[in-house]
């Protein structure tokens, strides 16, 4: 049996291995198949709780993944962000030296997920410039319409970058 | 309206994240109807050969003592069902799989089985035995819940 514990050498792996067979086109492919068919669970929180479905989907996996994040959500602002301190599933292919880590891992997190969330009509974004370091951002808002929330929205804690908030 | 963190260090959790079995099977199911069974097995002995590698030196210097505590430390870690053997006379260990936790994970959550999850016993035994004293033999799998015997012996005591 392959543990799930080491599920993500294995994912890795897989996706190595798809794109020898037919490119990266094949790789995508894939992702849109897993997450059409894996991310079932998030589709179904956000259509009934909204951001609130965010906030409890990523609770139950960040926590039982072991990261090392701060997560926040706002309904107010219409704002659910993840601060992802220390990616473990980077971080382990950082570690397994002695495997060949796909290059291109982390972008399955904004194909996956943007699948599931622009369609229920929310705006996806996932900064992962700073993927080396096993960091990265990811926000989903609630799509603004309303003058008033527009207005209050680039204001909050959500619009500032990562090192402003560290620091201050 | 809901203003809600959380902040967690990698310290504060155990690392156990079960659906993991669940994009593994999707995987299997996606490259078994995409490119067929030779694709999924052809896909498990290169990951096997390559994460595994480790494992299998160990396997070569210290014998089967070595896959012993490996399948003892997964299958305590997934609070697996099962009972391990290591006959050091024969120079033989067992493991009676009495419900596999990933597929009991997988159906808990009512997602289809790939028929081709015995592969993930099968093909990673038989990578890990690759040129070494040892053979790897899958006996009596059940899909129902993945109980089974996996037994790895010395190639001259069948």
């Amino acid at each position: 049996m392959i543990s799930c514990t080491e599920f993500i050498p294995a994912y890795s792996a897989f996706f190595v291995f798809l794109e020898k067979t037919g490119g990266y086109a094949a790789v995508t492919d894939f992702w849109d198949y897993l997450s059409d068919t894996y991310l079932n669970n998030l589709r179904d929180l956000v259509l009934r709780k909204g951001l609130s479905g965010c906030y409890e989907y990523w609770s139950q996996a960040l926590n039982e993944e072991a990261a090392d994040f701060v997560m926040q959500l706002d309904q107010e602002s219409g704002l659910f962000r993840i601060e992802m301190r220390h990616c473990p599933s980077k971080g382990m292919l950082q570690q397994t030296s002695h495997i060949q880590a796909y290059p291109r891992y982390c972008a399955h997190c904004d194909r996956i997920y943007r699948r599931v969330l622009e369609p229920l009509g929310y705006t996806y974004t996932i900064d992962l410039t700073q993927t080396e370091q096993a960091c990265c951002v990811l926000t989903v808002k609630t799509q603004i319409s309303h003058p008033a929330q527009r207005e209050k929205a680039p204001k909050s804690l959500w619009e500032r970058p990562v090192k402003e908030q560290e620091s201050g | 309206m809901a203003q809600l963190r959380m902040e967690r260090q990698a310290k504060d959790n155990n690392y156990l994240h079960k659906d993991f079995h669940k994009a593994l099977n999707r995987a299997l199911i996606y490259l078994e109807e995409r490119h067929g069974c030779e694709a999924v097995t052809a896909y498990l002995e290169e990951f096997a050969n390559s994460f595994y590698a480790p494992l299998r030196l160990a396997l070569l210097e210290r014998g089967l003592d070595a896959l012993r505590d490996h399948f003892q430390r997964v299958y305590a870690q997934e609070g697996g069902d099962v009972t391990i053997t290591r006959d050091k006379e024969a120079d033989r260990l067992s493991i009676r799989v009495h419900s596999c936790p990933a597929v009991s994970h997988i159906r808990a959550g009512g997602d289809p089985v790939s028929g081709l999850f015995a592969l993930t016993h099968s093909v990673i035994n038989a990578s890990l035995c690759q040129n070494t004293p040892y053979r790897a033999e899958l006996i009596d799998y059940q899909p129902s819940d993945g109980a089974c015997l996996q037994v790895f012996a010395r190639k001259e005591h069948p």
